[in-house]
């Protein structure tokens, strides 16, 4: 099975590589693993509270070329997206542009999981602000 | 293989029991026989083989053993790890990423060595959870036993990417 020329180059050159300070309260961190593999996958995204629009997001990611892809691609997608709109997306969109075989599919499930558990990270952490406020 | 369904076994009594097998099914033995009994013969032998490469492998043994029970831990599969593991999983990461860009060996080392010593206790809980239990298996808890088998996992991965670092340094 062939790979993607577009899921080798977000291997290759992947975006949005790094960290964000998870003690900052605009931070939603999201850590998913997948058991079957032994991949980890972390995302982050900081957004702007007023407009909840995701102004960043980086990831890092240990594993397979497929979930590295994936979680780059994911950044991408999301920055300059509000939070309701990333958290509509699904591991269907990141299987469609990359053309990730069906073994891989479980890369972009995880890839949506650790956006989705960013950004119930993010609203937490809001939650917990508001309520001291 | 003759030797009981337990997850811990005694890795000495299966490299004695796979090599008087494989000396028994080696074809040279079997060269003068009808073809049908060479055939039997050779199955046999094959299937010694795969029960070997299964038997010695502390991952694929708890696999099997779970397959023997009806679970079967699909790729993909699994529930969701718990938090405080994968963060620990994540540092080492990150941990054996930097010593590899700084190629300090020692330090890949180290948290190779410290890998396996996690790995190894995780292995031992596993012969409790798969052999404590009623002989043959009733009662295991299976839900306790497919964390730890996903806990074998991201221990494998970890010290796959060691031989990857090693090998690279080794030129």
């Amino acid at each position: 099975m062939a790979y993607s020329d577009k899921l080798i180059e977000h291997y290759e050159n992947p975006r949005n590589v790094g960290t964000l300070d998870k003690g900052d309260d605009t931070v939603g961190t999201g850590l998913v693993g997948a058991p079957a593999c032994g991949d980890v996958m972390r995302l982050q995204i900081r957004v702007n509270p007023e407009t909840q629009i995701i102004e960043d997001a980086k990831f890092k990611t240990f594993g397979c070329g497929s979930a590295i892809a994936s979680s780059s691609l994911a950044t991408e997608w999301i920055k300059g997206k509000t939070v309701e709109e990333a958290n509509a997306l699904k591991n269907t969109q990141i299987v469609e542009e990359l053309n990730l075989p069906p073994v891989k599919i479980h890369c972009s499930v995880l890839a949506e999981d650790a956006i989705k558990s960013a950004i119930a990270d993010f609203r937490e952490k809001q939650k917990k602000q508001e309520d001291k406020g | 293989m003759g030797l009981p369904a337990r997850y811990g076994i005694d890795l000495k009594e299966l490299e004695v029991r796979y090599r008087e097998l494989s000396r028994v099914l080696h074809p040279d033995k079997h060269a003068h026989k009808p073809a049908g009994e060479r055939r039997i013969s050779l199955g046999k032998a094959v299937e010694v083989n795969e029960a070997y490469r299964i038997l010695k492998d502390d991952l694929a043994r708890a696999t099997a053993l779970l397959a023997l029970d009806g679970h079967v831990v699909a790729e993909g599969e699994g529930a969701p790890s718990d938090p405080m593991f994968l963060m620990e999983v994540m540092e080492l990461r990150e941990e054996l990423s930097e010593a590899r860009s700084a190629k300090d060996l020692d330090r890949v080392g180290a948290l190779g060595e410290k890998v396996t010593a996690m790995r190894r206790a995780t292995t031992a809980q596993m012969a409790t959870a798969f052999d404590g239990p009623e002989p043959g298996g009733a009662g295991r808890e299976h839900a306790e036993l497919k964390a730890l088998v996903g806990r074998l996992r991201y221990y494998r991965r970890f010290m796959d990417e060691v031989d990857v670092i090693e090998e690279e340094a080794l030129g």
